[in-house]
């Protein structure tokens, strides 16, 4: 938001960030899986906003018939889901990261396409560690940058000692939001 | 198990923050000479004025613990009124190689911890029931090992040391002000006390800000300190996030409800060597962080890794 928008009053809802760094995940779950035993649980979530319109509904629809008729060769499967907060959520499922990636990839793809890119928020991917716990990764769309959530036993608890170590460890192949004042949480993620 | 034995050597060594801690010292004893020099050619009242202010020193030394906890309205804890504070103190001691300090607790909201006492020997450390409440198990004992770790530094001897001369300098001043005061424009009386005022104001102005630098030094090796003693560098980050912005820093608002405010962001000023920071004891959070999160990286055998 530049300076003259914000004399005028113009406001826009940012967009996707210009540097897409989605992709970065597909060879940093190696290094997480191999040398800090967390895991990917196979399953990854796309948070957006649904829109009312005719086209936006026609794009999803279009979209997770792609994925399903995909699905069939590479596992892929889809379901929809809407939150309290009104996001709608693409849970893909697939025990490949790599063919998780791609699947986000194009359904944000196709939603930016069609001029909807800055309804898109987040991509989660789900990993835990050796004991179980969550660890998900949360990639957001407008900042273009990774952080780690892991929430904590509690209501609204997150670990954030967990989620330092985290970024000590991939810190140096995945792409890290550096502000932590913008690692907003996902409560109650669905996957 | 060889290369985790060497990990471990390199695990928490900053020889630059070592110097710069020899550095500061030696400009502040550089200064404390020249002040010296000063006093005794100013004559012989001055040496007279050492001696009082010895006899502040000691009593500082001796008694600040005391005063200190009067002040903060703590106070001292058995093992069995505060069983889990004791343990983890003990457990903390036990690796350090430490003896075991007095524990006191101080009633109060306030989220702080502090240690006290001029040696390893007569040492308390006081934790205040907010901090207690506020932080999980393992963030409290990283602040207890940071408080422990300015106990095996010896900080409060070390600062009681450095401000030795500052406060005999502020005694002068104070002194000056009160007697001397009349004086300024009076050239036979005020002759030979003026240039040692001057002095003094000076030796004051620059050892303050050479002691909050030194401090803020000691303050970075005791958070070095309470990693290497813990082996959790980022629980005493999430500690330090918790304490100071009171969890804002990293939110707990849902980014679901955060989006709308996202569009009206205004990237938040970087204050990262701001002028405000000299002033400061303790050096700002995110440097602590910072520094606390290359010793994460070390640990995880990450650092250096390109990303």
């Amino acid at each position: 938001m530049g300076f003259l928008d914000a004399l005028l009053g113009r406001r826009k809802v940012a967009g996707p960030a210009k540097r897409d760094r989605l992709f970065a995940i597909s060879t940093a779950y190696v290094t997480l899986q191999t040398s800090f035993d967390v895991r990917p649980r196979g399953v990854a979530g796309l948070v957006f906003q649904p829109q009312a319109t005719g086209d936006f509904a026609q794009i999803v629809r279009d979209m997770e018939e792609v994925v399903r008729s995909t699905g069939e060769e590479t596992g892929t499967t889809l379901e929809t889901r809407d939150d309290e907060f009104g996001y709608r959520w693409m849970i893909l499922r697939d025990p490949d990261v790599e063919d998780l990636v791609v699947g986000v990839n194009a359904v944000s793809e196709a939603l930016q396409i069609g001029g909807y890119g800055d309804r898109l928020l987040a991509a989660v991917f789900a990993f835990e560690d050796d004991r179980g716990k969550p660890v998900y990764f949360i990639y957001n769309y407008k900042r273009g940058w990774w952080y780690p959530f892991v929430p904590a036993p509690g209501a609204q608890q997150r670990s954030v000692e967990r989620e330092l170590q985290v970024k000590a460890q991939i810190g140096g192949e995945l792409p890290i939001e550096p502000e932590l004042e913008r690692w907003f949480p996902l409560w109650g993620v669905p996957i | 198990m060889m290369l985790s034995i060497m990990r471990r050597t390199s695990f928490g060594r900053d020889p630059g923050l070592q110097a710069r801690m020899l550095f500061t010292i030696f400009l502040l004893g550089a200064v404390y000479v020249v002040f010296i020099g000063v006093l005794f050619a100013a004559g012989a009242g001055a040496v007279t004025i050492v001696f009082v202010a010895a006899a502040f020193f000691l009593l500082q030394l001796f008694a600040s613990d005391k005063i200190a906890l009067r002040a903060a309205g703590a106070r001292e804890v058995s093992p069995a009124e505060a069983p889990e504070l004791h343990a983890m103190i003990e457990r903390l001691c036990l690796q350090a190689d430490l003896p075991k300090p007095r524990v006191a607790i101080a009633q109060t909201a306030m989220p702080n911890a502090f240690a006290m006492g001029r040696s390893r020997k007569h040492s308390t450390v006081c934790a205040t029931t907010g901090i207690m409440e506020l932080l999980s198990p393992s963030e409290l004992e990283g602040v207890m090992a940071h408080e422990l770790s300015h106990v095996i530094n010896r900080d409060v001897m070390v600062m009681t040391i450095a401000s030795f001369f500052a406060s005999i300098a502020s005694m002068i001043l104070n002194f000056g002000f009160l007697f001397g005061g009349g004086g300024w424009g009076d050239d036979e009386e005020g002759g030979g006390f003026l240039p040692v005022i001057l002095v003094s104001l000076m030796v004051y102005v620059i050892s303050f800000f050479l002691m909050q630098a030194l401090s803020r030094y000691r303050e970075f090796a005791a958070d070095r300190g309470a990693a290497i003693l813990t082996s959790r560098p980022s629980a005493l980050s999430s500690a330090l996030l918790k304490i100071s912005g009171t969890m804002e820093r990293i939110p707990a608002q849902d980014l679901r409800t955060a989006e709308g405010l996202n569009a009206f962001f205004i990237i938040p000023a970087k204050t990262k060597q701001s002028l405000a920071n000299i002033f400061s004891t303790h050096p700002p959070v995110e440097q602590r962080i910072a520094r606390l999160q290359r010793l994460e990286e070390q640990l995880q055998g990450t650092v250096g890794r390109a990303a």
